[in-house]
């Protein structure tokens, strides 16, 4: 098979030769064209026709004869209609070799055919005797144009209806991967990128820009441009750019501030897979900027208890009236630090001061104000702890269940944090009392501990004194004792 | 008060007359010379034995056997029960000393010939008991259902798996079935409060009543009469080790406060072992010996052979007094001597390493 395949190539090297006269001189084409053949009709527009090109170049045979059989006579290299991964061997035959295109004068790069061979379109179809996707899949076979062309069907307004021409398709996609949606265009087209698209804006994002063309691969696969961690940096090549932005009038700091926030550092510096890309938040084929009303939604499917809290707050009608962005108003969107315990109060970083003051809406004022002095007071409670249990366990005793209880008091601080989203201070208050018993209950256990610490030494102290005291007395008076005898002896041995 | 225990020592003599063994042991008496010092650890091996005893039934009153019980019935004694802390440090600690207390007895035995005829048996036992007391090192340090223990007992019941013929069924033995598990568990737990305690009181009881029958054994260089010196047993050599027993008491006491026997991590038979694994230090002078054993040695496989070797080295060394004809006759023997020396520093050597390594 393999060297068939050499066998083809090396034919097709042969037959290739770059002539300006070669198409003008194409009888192949003459005879077609006069036959009413639709092929040979789009080959007169096509590129390759343009840069002297005859249908000798892909189908072989000799083009320069009207002889039919000459011109077909397969000695002479004719292939007819190349078939499966014969197709796109063919076109590599020039468009792997930059030899060949600079000598069409062409500076594309000639890459293709290997990206193609690594992409999730390399992989076989079915029959299992080709690939999926051929070089004409995508760019046609005759009347092929540049991909600056409005007509080619790459070009950024085609790609599109160019990609569903497969992915829409249910009943083949079923065939490679029935996992996959095959609505990518219905939600493209309700998205920002997509709108624009329409409009024939050939700027905007469409399948390739995220994708790739070539080297297409699976979302799953860690060198896609889609894998999670890829995200933020493929949407960035455009939305970093201020330049390219400026004509949409959105700000290009997005990238770097995420990569700052909270998500942007798990996900691209911890590695952590299950923080949020750009489209965790904005959606991916659907991408659009979340509406105000539909931010907790946004944020709440992985921060579900905190906006269901909220949603049931008092906050939320308050938000709704004055048109707030919910998470967001305190939070912040692409920028979002860790939450700390500072973002509650009344301090000028409490975000709660922002509308609560002493004498505008000081109900809310007052109760954050308590809110921060039962969390801080949970948080010493909880330092005031460790650092008993440290010192128990660094004393050698056995505090194994007080320090696992600290977990329970972390778990109240962070229970508390959530139930912050509630602004309910009885609520509140109540989780704090929790995480407080727990933490009396750890002071009295690193207490007993460290008492016994002391008491063990002391007690040590003690029966060592009264063992040595019994050590020292038996052998004294085993001495004693020895000596009356060694007396008794030798007044006995003088008798 | 003197007048008082007078009285209850006559109400006891007249019911079981204690006066003849009271007088029996007044006339026993202990040879004095510069090698005295080493009839001491029989009696501190014997102190050890009893406090091992007593701690033992202490922790039986709240340790529970069980995969899902053991652990955390000994992180109960350690942290709640009144003195468990002390009671289970004191008892690892004893099993410690009670294991290099028997074998400096053992080695002291050895070098003064002091099984020579008469006192084989009396040789015989102690060797046995020798035994046991590892049996007992090995099942007890199961008991905890540790991270250490369980892996440890991994290996050294891998180790008496590959003894030839019986090995693989002693393995399924130990271990009740193929691997370690709950079942070793209750297996190594009725081992060492039932069966090794059973069997070592009888030869214990063998051992005491010949030595109080037959005497302390006299080194072979003191001949002469003239040069022989005594003491009696009662009280004098009884009051001696009273007071050695009460500095060990002291000792153990010492180590039990500043140096808690730690219980580590619970068992966990589906996580990896931990890296550098190790059996207690009475047993890592064979480990060691196992790993600088070729894979393959002629026909023999390493591990089997340096069994072997210990095997046939621990059965002469059990059997010297039937051997070593010359101590029999009162005569130097200096190939004994000798081979107990390199013994002693073959165990010290290899034990050194394998703690190091």
């Amino acid at each position: 098979m393999k060297i068939a395949s050499l066998v083809f190539i090396l034919t097709l090297l042969v037959m290739i030769v770059p002539c300006d006269n070669a198409a003008a001189q194409d009888k192949c084409l003459e005879c077609h064209q006069n036959s009413g053949d639709k092929p040979s009709e789009l080959f007169t527009h096509d590129v390759h026709y343009t840069k002297g090109i005859s249908c000798a170049g892909c189908h072989g045979g000799n083009s320069g004869t009207d002889d039919m059989e000459q011109a077909m006579d397969k000695k002479a290299g004719f292939i007819g209609v190349p078939k499966g991964d014969d197709i796109s061997k063919a076109c590599a035959v020039c468009h792997a070799s930059s030899e060949k295109m600079k000598s069409f004068g062409s500076s594309m790069p000639t890459n293709q055919w290997e990206n193609l061979q690594t992409s999730v379109h390399a992989k076989l179809t079915l029959g299992g005797k080709e690939h999926i996707a051929q070089c004409t899949t995508c760019h046609n076979a005759h009347g092929i144009v540049s991909v600056k062309n409005p007509s080619s069907p790459v070009y950024p307004l085609n790609v599109v209806k160019t990609c569903t021409r497969c992915h829409a398709n249910a009943a083949f996609m079923r065939s490679y991967n029935p996992s996959l949606s095959v609505d990518q265009l219905e939600k493209y087209r309700t998205s920002v990128h997509g709108m624009r698209n329409a409009k024939g804006d050939a700027k905007t994002a469409e399948c390739a820009s995220c994708h790739g063309s070539h080297e297409i691969r699976s979302a799953k696969d860690i060198k896609s441009k889609v894998y999670v961690s890829n995200i933020p940096g493929t949407c960035s090549t455009c939305h970093s750019n201020a330049d390219y932005m400026k004509a949409y009038k959105i700000p290009a700091d997005q990238y770097e501030k995420y990569s700052r926030s909270v998500h942007g550092i798990a996900l691209l510096q911890n590695h952590d897979l299950g923080a949020p890309a750009c489209n965790g938040c904005h959606g991916n084929h659907g991408a659009a900027p979340p509406g105000v009303e539909s931010i907790s939604k946004v944020c709440g499917t992985c921060h579900a208890l905190n906006a269901e809290l909220f949603s049931s707050s008092p906050h939320k009608k308050a938000f709704d009236e004055r048109h707030l962005p919910e998470c967001e108003t305190c939070h912040g969107n692409h920028e979002i630090i860790a939450a700390t315990d500072k973002l509650l109060g009344i301090t000028p970083e409490a975000v709660c001061s922002r509308c609560h003051g002493e004498r505008q809406n000081a109900k809310g004022y007052l109760v954050a104000k308590s809110m921060r002095g039962w969390i801080d007071s949970l948080d010493s409670e909880e330092q005031r702890v460790i650092s008993m249990v440290n010192d128990a366990e660094q004393k050698g005793m056995e505090i194994s269940e007080a320090k696992f209880k600290l977990k329970d008091v972390r778990q109240a601080r962070l229970q508390s944090r959530t139930m912050v989203h509630a602004f309910n201070e009885e609520k509140f208050i109540e989780v704090i009392g929790n995480g407080l018993k727990t933490t009396a209950f750890i002071a009295e256990e690193s207490n007993t501990a460290i008492h016994e610490y002391f008491f063990r030494r002391i007690g040590l102290v003690i029966s060592t004194f009264i063992l040595t005291i019994l050590a020292v007395s038996v052998y004294l008076y085993v001495r004693r004792l020895e000596r009356n005898q060694r007396r008794r002896d030798h007044e006995n041995s003088h008798i | 008060m003197k007048t008082l225990l007078k009285k209850i020592y006559d109400w006891v003599d007249e019911r079981v007359e204690i006066q003849g063994l009271v007088e029996y042991m007044g006339k026993k008496y202990v040879p004095v010379h510069p090698h005295s010092i080493w009839y001491y650890f029989g009696g501190v091996s014997l102190f050890l034995f009893i406090i091992q005893v007593v701690t033992g039934i202490l922790l039986l009153l709240y340790y529970k056997s069980g995969e899902e019980l053991a652990f955390e019935s000994i992180n109960f004694i350690m942290s709640k029960v009144q003195f468990g802390w002390l009671i289970r440090s004191i008892h690892s600690w004893t099993a410690n000393l009670f294991i290099l207390s028997a074998m400096i007895h053992m080695f002291s035995v050895y070098f003064e010939k002091a099984y020579r005829k008469p006192r084989e048996i009396t040789w015989v036992t102690g060797m046995l008991m020798f035994f046991l007391l590892l049996g007992f090192g090995f099942s007890g340090y199961l008991l905890p259902w540790n991270e250490l223990a369980f892996f440890a007992t991994k290996v050294g019941t891998d180790i008496a798996g590959v003894v030839p013929v019986i090995g693989k069924p002693l393995l399924i033995f130990l271990r009740s079935g193929e691997e370690v598990t709950g079942a070793t568990l209750s297996r190594f737990f009725g081992f060492h409060v039932a069966v090794l305690p059973g069997i070592f009181t009888v030869f214990l009881a063998i051992h005491l009543l010949l030595v109080q029958r037959q005497g302390m054994s006299e080194p072979l260089h003191i001949s002469s009469k003239s040069e022989r010196k005594t003491m009696p047993f009662f009280p004098n050599f009884i009051l001696r080790d009273l007071t050695l027993w009460l500095l060990v008491l002291n000792l153990l006491a010492i180590l039990a406060v500043f140096f808690p026997w730690e219980l580590g991590k619970k068992a966990d038979p589906f996580a990896p072992a931990p890296a550098g694994i190790k059996p207690e230090w009475y047993f890592l002078y064979m480990f060691q010996t196992l790993k600088y054993i070729p894979g393959k040695l002629w026909f023999l496989d390493g591990e089997v052979l340096g069994i072997l070797l210990f095997g046939i080295a621990g059965l002469l060394w059990t059997v010297v007094p039937f051997w070593d004809h010359k101590s029999a006759r009162g005569e130097q023997n200096r190939f004994v001597n000798y081979l107990g020396i390199f013994a002693v520093l073959y165990i010290i050597i290899f034990t050194i390493i394998g703690w190091l390594a």
